[in-house]
């Protein structure tokens, strides 16, 4: 027998799939839903799935496959926004979509999913290659992950591989009591733990700029660079999410995990290879060189806010505590900003500030890294003590932006602050694949580089768990910023104390 | 019409369009971005359909930013050499400022297809890769195209345009021994096929089977094999071969297809996969699984992209050209 695939031409191919099952616990769900399926059949549509692909849906919603095939398909049409709906590519995707009612706490279940994946190995010729996909209640990864485990689930023919939806527990010690039960069924190799802002283009584009040009990374430390602003804001507030939301909370729902990912991205050292290992290696050491705040320090680099009412545009916006759902007393941050340090050689005394915020005046994320002035000021005129700014955006528009000085033309020397853009969308037209699109097709492949691994979710606990604490024993005086500005007074002075002020996106 | 065409004038023009679109911008309010990601010689006959051509260069651009330089060949009624110099913009979505290309137009006389090298040389950006889209058929081979492919990185040729397929394989595989780096979009054309049946074969129960598959049919329309038919046939020889298994490749006319269509079927005892398109979609059979996915009909703007994505040798393309054009001169239809 061929050991290999004799067919396969990389130069032109995309990555190639192994054919699998992908076992989505939280069918009927919204993520599913929204996120997953148009993710999935996207990629079907792009030919980017073997054909041998199979989904099981599982959820309490009693269906069988043909009920749940016609539910996905409303929500492909639904929900798949740059996809055209091909019916004939459809069929042929549906063929391959199953149905398991059960739930995931109940024993029962993975008996018959068992038996589902089993048929499914045999008529799909998925070669027992399974991928559980935990899009439940964070109260119940633990039941699913030890009821695969119960029914022999957690090892088959094939390779196993176990999806996991933040929040990975809601503070250090939840994160190491779920992780340790998800190890009973699963080796941590075969955890992946989704963090969907990894898997945006500019995200991923951060480590293309650092390690595969020359010119950036000898500037890339406390020599050249005064300090970091990460900004992720978004316009809207929790729009009947208020219930969750208000027991998680800016901090926990972005700084924890997507913000402090995006920041061991951008100050991480270079990685040996870009194998998996390495560059999560690198990831998880940055994080652990944050250097935890005392409760004094927390006080004073780190602010937490949460919006009132106000009148954005003619319109009237609720403050939090009059969304639905929201406790009318609730003293949950919509607002997180602190100021982190990183205890390396590279980085020490460079601030790194960070800003999540709900209906703030425009939904932007960027990081923005302002370099130090040039020692000598030769010229004369305001402009000059504009800084170098290199600007990395996430979102809306994806691109790199370095701004500097150039001289006015003609006579005399003024001089004024240009831009040099490179916008991924326009430089490169094609169609970006969304995150769920990249962060599946990873974890079909096995490849985990855009995955967050326990340690390096245990690090950012412990970073953030002490913030929260402080905060959680305050006295909060909220609301103290108005829907549509751009976060309470206090985050300004933070940044003021060191002579910094917020970047305006 | 200036009977010549200065290389240093073309540079003055196009710096002038610089400033005038930056000026233009300036007043509006919004900027202007120029973006060149590599030069991109296109050589076509006048009695092409420009417009169409015009679009499908303008939308490469956006993904594959470039200068472009245009040469419109026009037999011998043309000027000798003439040329204009323009910019192509376009407004990225929810954004204020225009990304701009530059471009450059220039008509050639067969008479003056000499002088075109030296025109050229000095107008090719900079440190960035040359493209060479050669679309006459009438000149493919001449010593012409050898002086303006010796300028470029890589040609791109369309042996779809060329007459006989088997002449067509003979000069490609001539022109591959050469120095040049060669794509040929009826290549191009094969690969979202090719990469279905290469994923079949990712499956471990279908690799298992690889050894009894004996025959390889490619039936296509009209009567004589086309280019990419005999490409098709003897690139599944070739991956056959490497897995150490022999089958007879067989290239079968079907009357039932036409245009660009095609079918491929690997057969051995009850094993068979096979793969055809029909309207957008392409059907896989493999054993009991069948799939289907969507695959438009090729147009030069979804073939030009991958290729100007590969700015290298392509080791699996020269190898079937060489097979087919070994394949195509032993065949005695």
């Amino acid at each position: 027998m061929p050991s290999e695939n004799p067919f396969q031409d990389p130069l032109r191919f995309e990555r190639r799939m192994p054919a699998c099952a992908i076992v989505i616990f939280g069918a009927s769900g919204d993520l599913t839903k929204r996120k997953l399926m148009p993710a999935l059949y996207r990629l079907a549509y792009d030919r980017r799935l073997a054909a041998g692909f199979a989904v099981i849906g599982v959820s309490r919603t009693p269906l069988g496959d043909d009920g749940f095939r016609a539910k996905m398909r409303e929500a492909v049409r639904g929900f798949s926004e740059d996809t055209k709906f091909d019916e004939g590519v459809w069929n042929a995707f549906a063929q391959g979509l199953f149905y398991v009612a059960g739930d995931a706490g109940d024993a029962a279940l993975y008996g018959r999913l068992g038996q589902k994946l089993a048929e499914i190995e045999q008529t799909r010729q998925t070669a027992g290659n399974a991928l559980f996909y935990l899009s439940l209640q964070p109260s119940q990864y633990a039941a699913a992950a030890l009821g695969l485990g119960g029914a022999g689930l957690g090892k088959g023919t094939g390779w196993r591989r176990l999806v996991v939806e933040k929040p990975f527990g809601h503070d250090l010690a939840s994160a190491r009591e779920l992780s340790g039960q998800i190890h009973q069924v699963f080796d941590e190799s075969e955890v992946y733990r989704i963090d969907h802002y990894l898997g945006k283009e500019t995200v991923q584009n951060i480590l293309a700029f650092r390690f595969g040009n020359g010119i950036f990374e000898p500037l890339w430390n406390r020599r050249y660079v005064n300090h970091v602003q990460i900004t992720a804001a978004e316009s809207i507030g929790v729009e009947g999410r208020g219930a969750y939301y208000q027991e998680a909370g800016a901090l926990a729902d972005m700084i924890q995990n997507h913000l402090l990912q995006v920041m061991a991205t951008i100050a991480m050292e270079p990685t040996a290879s870009f194998r998996a290992a390495s560059v999560r290696d690198e990831r998880s050491k940055l994080l652990r060189s944050i250097r935890p705040m005392t409760p004094d320090e927390i006080r004073v680099n780190a602010v937490a806010g949460q919006y009132g009412p106000a009148r954005v545009g003619g319109e009237s916006l609720a403050g939090f505590r009059q969304e639905p759902g929201v406790d009318p007393s609730s003293r949950t941050d919509t607002y997180a900003s602190a100021t982190f340090f990183v205890e390396n050689w590279r980085w020490a005394g460079v601030p790194f500030y960070m800003r999540t915020g709900k209906r703030l005046p425009k939904r932007v994320t960027e990081i923005s890294i302002e370099f130090n002035q040039a020692p000598l000021l030769l010229f004369h005129g305001g402009a000059e003590s504009a800084p170098n700014l290199l600007i990395l955006r996430i979102q809306p528009e994806e691109g790199i932006s370095l701004k500097f000085l150039s001289k006015r033309p003609g006579a005399g020397v003024e001089l004024r602050p240009v831009s040099m853009d490179f916008n991924y969308g326009s430089s490169f037209g094609e169609r970006s694949p969304s995150a769920y699109e990249t962060l599946l097709l990873d974890a079909i492949a096995g490849d985990a580089t855009l995955y967050t691994r326990q340690d390096m979710v245990e690090a950012s606990w412990a970073v953030v768990e002490p913030i929260r604490n402080v905060w959680r024993d305050s006295a909060a005086d909220f609301p103290n910023y108005a829907a549509g500005s751009w976060g309470p007074a206090a985050a300004g002075e933070m940044l003021a104390r060191r002579g910094h002020v917020w970047r305006t996106p | 019409m200036a009977a010549t065409v200065s290389p240093d004038r073309i540079l003055r023009e196009l710096a002038e369009l610089w400033v005038a679109t930056g000026q233009e911008h300036a007043e509006a309010g919004s900027g202007v971005l120029r973006a060149c990601a590599m030069t991109l010689i296109v050589l076509a006959e006048e009695s092409e359909d420009m417009a169409s051509l015009g679009e499908t260069i303008a939308a490469l651009m956006p993904e594959f930013p470039a200068r472009t330089i245009l040469i419109r060949l026009g037999g011998t009624g043309a000027p000798a050499l003439a040329e204009r110099v323009y910019s192509q913009c376009w407004m990225p979505f929810g954004q204020r400022r225009q990304i701009c290309c530059e471009r450059i137009e220039i008509t050639a006389a067969d008479a003056s297809l000499a002088d075109l090298p030296s025109v050229l040389a000095p107008l090719v950006a900079a440190d960035l890769p040359v493209l060479l889209w050669w679309r006459s058929a009438r000149l493919l081979g001449t010593p012409e195209y050898g002086k303006l492919a010796a300028l470029a990185d890589k040609t791109i040729v369309d042996s779809c345009g060329l007459p006989d397929a088997k002449a067509a394989l003979a000069l490609l595989a001539g022109m591959a021994q050469g120095e040049v780096v060669l794509g040929d979009l009826s290549w191009t054309l094969l690969t979202r096929w090719r990469e279905m049946l290469s994923g079949v074969f990712e499956s471990r129960e279908c690799q298992v089977r690889l050894p009894e598959i004996s025959g390889v049919a490619v039936s296509f329309a009209g009567e004589r094999p086309p280019v990419f038919a005999w490409y098709m046939g003897a690139w599944v020889a070739n991956a056959l071969a490497d897995a150490g298994v022999r089958a007879e490749a067989a290239w079968l006319p079907r009357p039932e297809l036409s245009g660009r269509a095609l079918r491929v079927e690997l057969t051995g005892g009850d094993f068979r996969v096979s793969l055809e398109r029909q309207d957008d979609r392409l059907t896989i059979h493999a054993g009991q699984i069948s799939h289907c996915t969507s695959l438009s009909q090729p147009t030069d703007y979804i073939l030009m992209r991958e290729e100007l994505g590969i700015v290298r040798r392509d080791p699996v393309f020269e190898r079937t050209l060489a097979s087919a054009a070994r394949l195509a001169a032993a065949s005695p239809a």
